[in-house]
Protein backbone atom coordinates (compact mmCIF):
# COMPACT_ATOMS: atom_id res chain seq x y z
CA UNK A 1 0.00 0.00 0.00
CA UNK A 2 1.29 3.46 -0.90
CA UNK A 3 2.02 6.09 1.72
CA UNK A 4 0.09 9.23 0.88
CA UNK A 5 1.80 12.54 1.48
CA UNK A 6 0.12 15.91 1.35
CA UNK A 7 2.77 18.56 0.82
CA UNK A 8 2.22 22.24 1.44
CA UNK A 9 4.71 24.26 -0.54
CA UNK A 10 4.09 27.85 -1.59
CA UNK A 11 6.43 27.60 -4.55
CA UNK A 12 6.59 23.97 -5.66
CA UNK A 13 8.08 24.67 -9.06
CA UNK A 14 11.13 26.65 -8.00
CA UNK A 15 11.65 25.27 -4.47
CA UNK A 16 11.48 21.61 -5.34
CA UNK A 17 14.54 20.03 -3.75
CA UNK A 18 12.62 17.90 -1.26
CA UNK A 19 9.77 17.35 -3.74
CA UNK A 20 12.16 15.74 -6.21
CA UNK A 21 13.34 13.41 -3.44
CA UNK A 22 9.79 12.42 -2.54
CA UNK A 23 9.12 11.79 -6.23
CA UNK A 24 11.98 9.32 -6.35
CA UNK A 25 10.71 7.31 -3.36
CA UNK A 26 8.98 4.05 -4.02
CA UNK A 27 5.43 3.42 -2.80
CA UNK A 28 4.89 7.07 -2.04
CA UNK A 29 2.08 9.10 -3.53
CA UNK A 30 2.29 12.86 -3.23
CA UNK A 31 -0.16 15.66 -3.63
CA UNK A 32 1.05 19.24 -3.58
CA UNK A 33 -0.91 22.27 -2.46
CA UNK A 34 0.11 25.90 -2.29
CA UNK A 35 -1.99 27.33 0.51
CA UNK A 36 -2.90 26.25 4.03
CA UNK A 37 -6.61 26.74 3.32
CA UNK A 38 -6.35 24.33 0.41
CA UNK A 39 -4.43 21.83 2.55
CA UNK A 40 -7.01 21.88 5.35
CA UNK A 41 -9.81 21.60 2.79
CA UNK A 42 -8.22 18.45 1.37
CA UNK A 43 -7.35 17.00 4.78
CA UNK A 44 -11.01 17.31 5.78
CA UNK A 45 -12.08 15.20 2.81
CA UNK A 46 -9.29 12.76 2.14
CA UNK A 47 -7.01 10.56 4.14
CA UNK A 48 -3.33 11.32 4.03
CA UNK A 49 -0.71 9.52 6.06
CA UNK A 50 1.63 12.45 6.45
CA UNK A 51 1.33 16.18 6.10
CA UNK A 52 4.51 17.96 5.12
CA UNK A 53 5.03 21.71 5.21
CA UNK A 54 7.98 23.19 3.36
CA UNK A 55 8.99 26.84 3.36
CA UNK A 56 10.60 29.65 5.35
CA UNK A 57 11.21 28.45 8.91
CA UNK A 58 8.93 30.86 10.77
CA UNK A 59 6.05 30.60 8.30
CA UNK A 60 6.33 26.81 7.91
CA UNK A 61 6.36 26.18 11.66
CA UNK A 62 3.45 28.56 12.19
CA UNK A 63 1.49 26.71 9.51
CA UNK A 64 2.24 23.33 11.07
CA UNK A 65 1.16 24.56 14.50
CA UNK A 66 -2.01 25.98 12.95
CA UNK A 67 -2.72 22.64 11.30
CA UNK A 68 -2.11 20.79 14.55
CA UNK A 69 -4.96 22.80 16.18
CA UNK A 70 -7.34 21.38 13.60
CA UNK A 71 -5.92 17.86 13.26
CA UNK A 72 -4.65 16.67 16.64
CA UNK A 73 -3.52 13.22 15.56
CA UNK A 74 -2.15 13.96 12.09
CA UNK A 75 1.52 13.13 11.48
CA UNK A 76 3.15 16.42 10.55
CA UNK A 77 6.65 17.05 9.25
CA UNK A 78 8.12 20.52 8.84
CA UNK A 79 10.94 21.18 6.37
CA UNK A 80 12.23 24.69 7.10
CA UNK A 81 14.39 26.12 4.33
CA UNK A 82 16.45 28.37 6.59
CA UNK A 83 17.96 28.26 10.08
CA UNK A 84 15.54 27.54 12.93
CA UNK A 85 15.96 29.23 16.31
CA UNK A 86 15.49 27.43 19.59
CA UNK A 87 12.08 28.96 20.34
CA UNK A 88 10.66 27.61 17.10
CA UNK A 89 12.22 24.19 17.73
CA UNK A 90 10.56 24.07 21.15
CA UNK A 91 7.21 25.15 19.74
CA UNK A 92 7.36 22.44 17.10
CA UNK A 93 8.38 19.84 19.64
CA UNK A 94 5.51 20.78 21.98
CA UNK A 95 3.06 20.27 19.13
CA UNK A 96 4.52 16.88 18.20
CA UNK A 97 5.83 18.14 14.87
CA UNK A 98 8.88 16.51 13.35
CA UNK A 99 11.42 19.10 12.20
CA UNK A 100 13.83 18.11 9.44
CA UNK A 101 16.39 20.74 8.61
CA UNK A 102 17.24 21.03 4.94
CA UNK A 103 20.55 22.91 5.18
CA UNK A 104 22.54 19.78 4.42
CA UNK A 105 23.79 17.84 1.42
CA UNK A 106 21.29 16.22 -0.96
CA UNK A 107 22.41 12.80 0.12
CA UNK A 108 21.86 13.49 3.80
CA UNK A 109 18.50 15.16 3.20
CA UNK A 110 17.36 12.23 1.06
CA UNK A 111 18.32 9.85 3.85
CA UNK A 112 16.49 11.93 6.47
CA UNK A 113 13.33 12.16 4.39
CA UNK A 114 13.36 8.48 3.60
CA UNK A 115 13.81 7.64 7.27
CA UNK A 116 10.93 9.94 8.23
CA UNK A 117 8.58 8.40 5.67
CA UNK A 118 9.66 4.84 6.50
CA UNK A 119 9.26 5.45 10.23
CA UNK A 120 5.63 6.19 9.65
CA UNK A 121 3.74 3.18 10.79
CA UNK A 122 0.57 2.93 8.76
CA UNK A 123 -2.12 1.88 11.18
CA UNK A 124 -5.19 3.04 9.36
CA UNK A 125 -7.05 0.71 7.04
CA UNK A 126 -10.48 0.38 5.59
CA UNK A 127 -13.26 0.46 8.09
CA UNK A 128 -14.00 -3.06 9.28
CA UNK A 129 -17.53 -4.22 8.87
CA UNK A 130 -19.58 -6.68 10.88
CA UNK A 131 -22.29 -6.32 13.45
CA UNK A 132 -21.98 -8.11 16.73
CA UNK A 133 -25.09 -8.94 18.79
CA UNK A 134 -23.58 -7.04 21.72
CA UNK A 135 -23.69 -3.78 19.75
CA UNK A 136 -26.73 -1.95 21.05
CA UNK A 137 -26.33 0.89 18.55
CA UNK A 138 -24.78 0.80 15.08
CA UNK A 139 -24.66 3.52 12.44
CA UNK A 140 -22.86 5.49 9.76
CA UNK A 141 -20.91 8.63 10.51
CA UNK A 142 -22.01 10.25 7.25
CA UNK A 143 -25.59 10.08 8.47
CA UNK A 144 -25.02 10.66 12.17
CA UNK A 145 -21.85 12.61 13.02
CA UNK A 146 -20.02 11.64 16.21
CA UNK A 147 -21.12 14.84 17.97
CA UNK A 148 -24.81 13.99 17.53
CA UNK A 149 -24.45 10.37 18.60
CA UNK A 150 -22.41 11.23 21.67
CA UNK A 151 -24.78 14.04 22.61
CA UNK A 152 -27.74 11.66 22.45
CA UNK A 153 -25.97 9.01 24.53
CA UNK A 154 -24.77 11.49 27.14
CA UNK A 155 -28.23 12.99 27.51
CA UNK A 156 -29.68 9.54 28.10
CA UNK A 157 -27.04 8.86 30.82
CA UNK A 158 -25.57 5.84 29.02
CA UNK A 159 -22.58 3.80 30.19
CA UNK A 160 -20.56 1.85 27.63
CA UNK A 161 -18.06 1.96 24.84
CA UNK A 162 -18.34 3.66 21.48
CA UNK A 163 -16.08 2.32 18.74
CA UNK A 164 -15.61 4.56 15.72
CA UNK A 165 -14.09 2.98 12.63
CA UNK A 166 -12.99 4.94 9.60
CA UNK A 167 -10.27 5.01 6.98
CA UNK A 168 -8.21 7.03 9.45
CA UNK A 169 -8.23 4.21 12.00
CA UNK A 170 -10.25 3.20 15.02
CA UNK A 171 -11.15 5.21 18.05
CA UNK A 172 -12.86 4.27 21.29
CA UNK A 173 -14.80 6.56 23.58
CA UNK A 174 -16.01 5.30 26.97
CA UNK A 175 -19.03 6.79 28.66
CA UNK A 176 -19.95 6.48 32.30
CA UNK A 177 -23.43 7.65 33.38
CA UNK A 178 -23.57 10.14 30.54
CA UNK A 179 -20.04 11.51 31.03
CA UNK A 180 -17.10 10.87 28.74
CA UNK A 181 -14.54 9.07 30.89
CA UNK A 182 -11.89 7.93 28.48
CA UNK A 183 -11.08 8.37 24.78
CA UNK A 184 -8.35 6.76 22.76
CA UNK A 185 -7.27 7.00 19.13
CA UNK A 186 -4.01 5.23 18.39
CA UNK A 187 -1.39 6.81 20.60
CA UNK A 188 -3.63 9.83 21.27
CA UNK A 189 -5.68 9.80 24.47
CA UNK A 190 -8.18 12.10 26.15
CA UNK A 191 -9.62 15.24 24.62
CA UNK A 192 -7.44 15.26 21.46
CA UNK A 193 -8.86 11.83 20.59
CA UNK A 194 -12.41 13.21 20.91
CA UNK A 195 -11.46 16.21 18.77
CA UNK A 196 -10.22 13.83 16.08
CA UNK A 197 -13.45 11.82 15.96
CA UNK A 198 -15.50 15.01 15.71
CA UNK A 199 -13.95 15.60 12.28
CA UNK A 200 -14.73 12.21 10.82
CA UNK A 201 -17.43 12.30 8.20
CA UNK A 202 -17.10 8.74 6.94
CA UNK A 203 -17.02 5.45 8.74
CA UNK A 204 -19.11 3.45 11.18
CA UNK A 205 -19.78 3.45 14.88
CA UNK A 206 -20.88 0.82 17.37
CA UNK A 207 -22.01 1.17 20.96
CA UNK A 208 -21.61 -1.61 23.50
CA UNK A 209 -23.62 -1.08 26.63
CA UNK A 210 -22.00 -1.65 30.01
CA UNK A 211 -18.28 -1.63 29.11
CA UNK A 212 -16.63 0.73 31.56
CA UNK A 213 -13.07 2.02 31.38
CA UNK A 214 -10.89 1.90 34.48
CA UNK A 215 -8.73 4.62 32.98
CA UNK A 216 -9.88 8.21 33.11
CA UNK A 217 -8.34 10.60 30.63
CA UNK A 218 -11.24 13.03 30.23
CA UNK A 219 -12.42 15.07 33.18
CA UNK A 220 -14.40 17.95 31.69
CA UNK A 221 -18.19 17.73 31.36
CA UNK A 222 -19.60 16.70 28.00
CA UNK A 223 -21.21 20.09 27.38
CA UNK A 224 -17.80 21.81 27.57
CA UNK A 225 -16.22 19.27 25.26
CA UNK A 226 -19.07 19.61 22.79
CA UNK A 227 -18.93 23.41 22.68
CA UNK A 228 -15.12 23.50 22.39
CA UNK A 229 -14.96 20.91 19.66
CA UNK A 230 -17.81 22.35 17.64
CA UNK A 231 -16.14 25.75 17.89
CA UNK A 232 -12.86 24.25 16.62
CA UNK A 233 -14.71 22.52 13.82
CA UNK A 234 -16.35 25.81 12.86
CA UNK A 235 -12.93 27.47 12.77
CA UNK A 236 -11.63 24.70 10.52
CA UNK A 237 -14.62 25.02 8.20
CA UNK A 238 -14.17 28.79 8.14
CA UNK A 239 -10.54 28.34 7.15
CA UNK A 240 -11.42 26.02 4.30
CA UNK A 241 -14.42 28.00 3.08
CA UNK A 242 -12.21 30.12 0.79
CA UNK A 243 -10.73 27.05 -0.84
CA UNK A 244 -14.10 25.33 -0.97
CA UNK A 245 -15.87 28.18 -2.74
CA UNK A 246 -13.56 27.87 -5.70
CA UNK B 1 13.16 2.10 -10.49
CA UNK B 2 11.77 5.58 -10.94
CA UNK B 3 13.06 7.96 -13.55
CA UNK B 4 13.65 11.23 -11.70
CA UNK B 5 13.38 13.41 -14.81
CA UNK B 6 10.09 11.81 -15.71
CA UNK B 7 8.78 12.25 -12.17
CA UNK B 8 9.79 15.93 -12.17
CA UNK B 9 8.08 16.49 -15.51
CA UNK B 10 4.94 14.78 -14.26
CA UNK B 11 4.94 16.90 -11.12
CA UNK B 12 5.26 20.07 -13.21
CA UNK B 13 2.44 18.94 -15.47
CA UNK B 14 0.14 18.12 -12.58
CA UNK B 15 0.77 21.53 -11.05
CA UNK B 16 0.20 23.22 -14.41
CA UNK B 17 -3.04 21.31 -14.99
CA UNK B 18 -4.29 22.28 -11.53
CA UNK B 19 -3.57 25.95 -12.12
CA UNK B 20 -5.17 25.97 -15.58
CA UNK B 21 -8.25 24.25 -14.15
CA UNK B 22 -8.55 26.86 -11.41
CA UNK B 23 -8.19 29.64 -13.95
CA UNK B 24 -10.92 28.03 -16.02
CA UNK B 25 -13.24 27.88 -12.99
CA UNK B 26 -12.90 31.63 -12.63
CA UNK B 27 -13.37 32.26 -16.35
CA UNK B 28 -16.52 30.13 -16.31
CA UNK B 29 -17.78 32.03 -13.27
CA UNK B 30 -17.05 35.36 -14.94
CA UNK B 31 -18.89 34.35 -18.12
CA UNK B 32 -21.93 33.15 -16.21
CA UNK B 33 -24.12 36.23 -16.20
CA UNK B 34 -26.52 34.62 -13.74
CA UNK B 35 -23.86 35.08 -11.02
CA UNK B 36 -23.77 38.83 -10.67
CA UNK B 37 -21.44 39.24 -7.71
CA UNK B 38 -17.69 39.36 -8.23
CA UNK B 39 -16.06 39.85 -4.84
CA UNK B 40 -12.68 41.36 -4.04
CA UNK B 41 -11.68 37.97 -2.62
CA UNK B 42 -12.41 36.30 -5.96
CA UNK B 43 -10.40 38.92 -7.80
CA UNK B 44 -7.56 38.33 -5.34
CA UNK B 45 -7.61 34.58 -5.91
CA UNK B 46 -7.78 35.09 -9.65
CA UNK B 47 -4.74 37.38 -9.55
CA UNK B 48 -2.91 34.77 -7.44
CA UNK B 49 -3.50 32.08 -10.05
CA UNK B 50 -2.49 34.39 -12.88
CA UNK B 51 0.66 35.30 -10.99
CA UNK B 52 1.52 31.62 -10.43
CA UNK B 53 0.96 30.79 -14.10
CA UNK B 54 2.91 33.81 -15.34
CA UNK B 55 5.87 32.82 -13.17
CA UNK B 56 5.79 29.14 -13.98
CA UNK B 57 4.79 28.67 -17.61
CA UNK B 58 8.20 29.70 -18.95
CA UNK B 59 10.06 27.22 -16.77
CA UNK B 60 7.49 24.43 -17.01
CA UNK B 61 7.09 24.62 -20.80
CA UNK B 62 10.86 24.74 -21.23
CA UNK B 63 11.27 21.61 -19.10
CA UNK B 64 8.57 19.86 -21.11
CA UNK B 65 9.79 21.14 -24.46
CA UNK B 66 6.47 22.85 -25.15
CA UNK B 67 7.65 26.46 -25.42
CA UNK B 68 7.20 26.84 -29.17
CA UNK B 69 3.85 25.10 -29.16
CA UNK B 70 2.11 26.59 -26.15
CA UNK B 71 3.88 29.70 -24.93
CA UNK B 72 2.04 32.08 -27.27
CA UNK B 73 -1.39 30.63 -26.58
CA UNK B 74 -0.83 30.58 -22.82
CA UNK B 75 0.26 34.23 -22.85
CA UNK B 76 -2.80 35.15 -24.94
CA UNK B 77 -5.06 33.59 -22.30
CA UNK B 78 -3.29 35.31 -19.43
CA UNK B 79 -3.27 38.68 -21.17
CA UNK B 80 -6.93 38.56 -22.18
CA UNK B 81 -8.03 37.34 -18.77
CA UNK B 82 -6.67 40.25 -16.78
CA UNK B 83 -9.37 40.06 -14.09
CA UNK B 84 -12.68 38.32 -13.42
CA UNK B 85 -14.51 41.55 -14.21
CA UNK B 86 -12.37 41.98 -17.35
CA UNK B 87 -13.37 38.53 -18.59
CA UNK B 88 -17.04 39.36 -18.07
CA UNK B 89 -16.66 42.48 -20.19
CA UNK B 90 -14.95 40.71 -23.12
CA UNK B 91 -16.74 40.75 -26.46
CA UNK B 92 -18.18 37.55 -27.93
CA UNK B 93 -15.28 37.13 -30.36
CA UNK B 94 -12.66 37.70 -27.68
CA UNK B 95 -14.39 35.23 -25.37
CA UNK B 96 -14.31 32.60 -28.10
CA UNK B 97 -10.58 33.21 -28.65
CA UNK B 98 -9.92 33.04 -24.94
CA UNK B 99 -11.74 29.74 -24.62
CA UNK B 100 -10.12 28.34 -27.73
CA UNK B 101 -6.59 29.24 -26.52
CA UNK B 102 -7.30 27.87 -23.04
CA UNK B 103 -8.58 24.67 -24.59
CA UNK B 104 -5.48 24.32 -26.80
CA UNK B 105 -3.15 24.69 -23.79
CA UNK B 106 -5.18 22.42 -21.54
CA UNK B 107 -5.56 19.71 -24.18
CA UNK B 108 -1.85 19.61 -25.00
CA UNK B 109 -0.86 19.59 -21.32
CA UNK B 110 -3.34 16.77 -20.71
CA UNK B 111 -2.06 14.72 -23.64
CA UNK B 112 1.58 15.07 -22.56
CA UNK B 113 0.60 14.14 -19.00
CA UNK B 114 -1.06 10.97 -20.29
CA UNK B 115 1.98 10.08 -22.37
CA UNK B 116 4.30 10.54 -19.40
CA UNK B 117 2.05 8.46 -17.17
CA UNK B 118 2.09 5.67 -19.75
CA UNK B 119 5.89 5.91 -19.92
CA UNK B 120 6.13 5.70 -16.13
CA UNK B 121 3.90 2.66 -16.07
CA UNK B 122 6.02 1.02 -18.72
CA UNK B 123 9.17 1.72 -16.72
CA UNK B 124 7.66 0.32 -13.54
CA UNK B 125 6.55 -2.84 -15.34
CA UNK B 126 9.98 -3.25 -16.86
CA UNK B 127 11.58 -2.98 -13.42
CA UNK B 128 9.23 -5.61 -12.01
CA UNK B 129 10.18 -7.99 -14.80
CA UNK B 130 13.82 -7.33 -14.07
CA UNK B 131 13.22 -8.23 -10.43
CA UNK B 132 11.68 -11.56 -11.47
CA UNK B 133 14.72 -12.32 -13.65
CA UNK B 134 16.99 -11.47 -10.75
CA UNK B 135 15.08 -13.80 -8.46
CA UNK B 136 15.15 -16.67 -10.95
CA UNK B 137 18.74 -16.43 -12.11
CA UNK B 138 20.25 -14.82 -9.01
CA UNK B 139 22.32 -12.40 -11.02
CA UNK B 140 21.86 -9.16 -12.87
CA UNK B 141 19.75 -9.43 -15.97
CA UNK B 142 19.03 -6.80 -18.53
CA UNK B 143 15.66 -6.65 -20.13
CA UNK B 144 15.26 -4.47 -23.14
Amino acid sequence: METRLLILNFDPVFQDRALAMFDAMRKVETRIVRTLAEAVYILMREDFDLFIVEGDAAVAIEQTIHTRQHFPSLKIICLPQDAVNETLVNQASEQNILLITTDCSDRRLRRRLRAAVCAFDRTAGPAAEGIDPCHSLVGNLNEFPAAEVLQMSCLSQRSGRFTFKSGRGNSEIYLHHGLVRHAVYGPVEGEPAIAEVFRWRQGRFYFEEGIISQVQTVTRPWAHLLIDNLQKLDETLQLVSVAGQR
Amino acid sequence: MRDTTLETQLRLLILQTESWKKLHDFITYALDKSKPIISAEQEHQFTEIRSILLQEIGHAFKELDLVAELSGKAMNVLQRASSVRGVRELSGEETRRLESDWNAVFTRVGVVQGQLKARRRELLRRSALRQIFLRIFGRKATVR
